[in-house]
């Protein structure tokens, strides 16, 4: 919802009454859900990072990269088969917020827009959600890195 | 013939030949599933997009209602459809296949009552000898255009409703001989009302105050008393808005029986489906009345019933633009001829 | 519905099969288990017939391991360098920078003319029972040993 709007007496009196029909979010279930769906999906993060530190030359330093791309393609796997979009309805956040709900953004615009080309369609519209999170996340990143050198340069750090 | 303020009076009494409806796979397990024409197990309908599945549910409703009421389609002045896609290409493309001349209405979900008032008003008027209206609406490209893409693992609000995958459309005459027959009796159009709600997750508690209004002009114009209709049924409000239009027709000085007032996307799916609030769509009243109604009222279940279909007037624009969202709401009022 | 659980069955069977086949060419069950458990591995030291450094690499474990933070400690005294891993205990994770640290400065205030290799990395840890492991054949050539130690120092230096 936007900002709130000036409402006249009429608005606001129905409103309320609207209120009290609206279906209110469950929002302690809602946060169990996510804590228990999040977690377990950080579990098989964990998993797959003691694999790749066991079976293959990683260190607990190196692992981390080839964790998030594995489990980005397992979420792709299940966006792909229409697994994920239940995920998703009943962990919420908890399976929006790990990377597999990045993966999981990324395919499915890209399923959604197939049906425009691989060009105007999947090319143009993949990024849709996602795009906000690359754009803001490498933004930040930037300033950050930016701040910290700054830092660094005046002797502060 | 114009009666009171904003209402309709059909003295000639359009006759409802026929209706027909074609239904994705979802709504293929709920509870009206018996009372559909067109059951489709695939959600692609065998086409490449979902936008041309969506024409195909539209044509196939037309053809089977036009079928059904034993004329052809060369025999049909005009066909009146619309649906909730960009510039409502679904059923501009289901004329071009269909070659029926043409009116696009939009009037989003409240476009089955719009088309039939106006299809109705035309017959009574002797604009034409026999037509056919209807709408429709489907899931995943409706979903495509107003929300996320249908794979994306977003959590929606217990507010949220599903939008149908079904086309329903009917066939009106000007036929002289009524008995037994389903008529249109009279149609209230509705005007815009914004009270100020923006969630596009809670289009209920958006449209109520719109049905709440149509419903009480209705009665206002055509001095009719609350218990006149045996069933007086609301487009697709949802759980949300259901209950909050019934309380402002009750406060408003118009009470109804709770049993006498229902909602179509209530009805059209079964409680074990995950669809929250509802159904939704040009596509959920076309169905539900379409389909399950007009069979129930042919059936003795119901003489006279109302129905009101409710629209939600926001764009992906408009809401994305912090906009409220401004909704109408049509009523046709439908009774068997004596 | 039950689509959605024979794709998940089908997941979970070829990931345990490819855990299992990927068990076959692991010799040791001490580093298997070295993951999950203490496994408390002896010092070792690659040049076998010094005494003294053998009493070095002994003293520096027994060091490190009196730091209540730690549970499990291997240390290697190579040519140059020595090498010690450790284990934090899971609650002190969150001061796993303060622990390098004070390691650092424990160390170099005992052993200042020794160059240390610190890590807690459980890689790094695998890695050195491994070679402790291959250094209990006798057969085992002493600069094969330091090569693969030098190996493991590589590893800890990698970055992400």
């Amino acid at each position: 919802m936007g900002k709130k709007k000036e409402l006249s007496p009429v608005q606001e009196r129905y409103q309320e009454l609207q209120k009290k029909h609206e279906l209110k979010k469950p929002i302690l279930k809602n946060c169990l859900r996510a804590f228990l769906v999040g977690g377990l999906i950080c579990t098989v993060g964990q998993a797959i990072t003691y694999f790749y530190i066991y079976y293959f030359n990683f260190t607990e330093q190196t692992a981390g990269n080839p964790t998030v791309a594995t489990l980005i393609f397992i979420s792709m796997l299940l966006t792909g088969f229409g697994v994920y979009d239940h995920i998703g309805q009943y962990g919420g956040a908890g399976s929006a917020v790990p990377v597999t709900g990045f993966g999981n953004s990324v395919i499915s615009a890209a399923i959604e827009h197939r049906t425009e080309g691989f060009v105007l369609g999947v090319g143009g519209n993949m990024f849709k959600l996602a795009g906000t999170v690359l754009l803001f996340g490498v933004f930040s990143a930037f300033v950050v890195a930016l701040v910290r050198t700054l830092l660094s340069i005046w002797g502060v750090l | 013939m114009l009666k009171g303020k904003q209402s309709w009076v059909f003295g000639n009494r359009p006759v409802i030949e026929a209706s027909a409806t074609a239904v994705g796979p979802f709504e293929a397990n709920g509870q009206l599933a018996a009372d559909f024409d067109i059951l489709h197990e695939d959600l692609w309908l065998g086409k490449d997009s979902y936008e041309k599945a969506h024409t195909l549910l539209l044509e196939e409703a037309v053809t089977t209602a036009i079928k059904k009421s034993g004329s052809t389609s060369d025999e049909m002045q005009f066909l009146l459809a619309g649906d909730l896609i960009n510039q409502i290409t679904p059923s501009s493309f289901a004329a071009r296949t269909l070659g029926i001349p043409y009116f696009g209405l939009f009037g989003a979900c409240s476009t089955s009552m719009e088309g039939l008032a106006l299809g109705s008003f035309i017959i009574n008027n002797d604009g034409a000898k026999k037509l056919v209206t209807g709408a429709s609406s489907h899931n995943a490209a409706v979903e495509k255009q107003f929300r996320y893409p249908t794979e994306y693992g977003g959590q929606k609000p217990p507010t949220s409703q599903w939008t149908v995958t079904g086309a329903g459309a009917a066939v009106l005459s000007n036929s002289k001989n009524k008995t037994g027959k389903l008529v249109t009796t009279s149609a209230t159009i509705g005007k815009v009302i914004d009270l100020g709600l923006a969630d596009p997750f809670n289009m209920g508690g958006a449209m109520s105050p719109a049905a709440a209004d149509t419903i009480i002009a209705h009665f206002k114009d055509l001095e009719l008393d609350p218990c006149y209709y045996d069933l007086i049924v609301t487009g697709d409000l949802g759980r949300v808005g259901q209950e909050t239009t019934y309380e402002l027709l009750r406060k408003y000085g118009i009470p109804l029986e709770r049993e006498r007032f229902q909602d179509c996307g209530l009805l059209i799916y079964s409680d074990d489906q995950p669809v929250m609030s509802g159904g939704s769509g040009a596509g959920c009243s076309a169905t539900v009345l379409y389909g399950h109604l007009l069979k129930q009222m042919q059936k003795g279940v119901f003489k006279k019933i109302l129905v009101v279909a409710t629209g939600a007037l926001l764009s992906p624009l408009s809401f994305q633009q912090k906009e409220t969202i401004p909704c109408i709401a049509h009523a046709v009022s439908i009774e068997i001829s004596d | 519905m039950r689509r959605l659980k024979v794709l998940i069955g089908a997941f979970l069977g070829t990931m345990v099969s490819i855990s299992l086949l990927g068990c076959q060419d692991r010799t040791s069950d001490e580093s298997r288990i070295s993951m999950v458990k203490p496994v408390n591995p002896e010092p070792i030291h690659i040049n076998e017939k010094s005494r003294k450094e053998h009493d070095l690499a002994a003293t520096v474990k027994k060091d490190i391991q009196s730091m209540p933070q730690i549970y499990d400690v291997a240390v290697i005294k190579g040519e140059k360098e020595t090498l010690v891993v450790y284990k934090v205990k899971h609650l002190h994770r969150m001061m796993m920078k303060q622990i390098e640290a004070d390691i650092n400065k424990k160390l170099e205030k005992n052993y200042p003319k020794e160059s240390f290799i610190v890590s807690s990395d459980f890689k790094i840890f695998i890695e050195a029972i491994e070679l402790k492991d291959k250094m209990k054949d006798p057969g085992y050539p002493q600069d094969k040993a330091e090569k693969q130690l030098q190996k493991i120092i590589e590893l800890k230096k990698e970055m992400t």
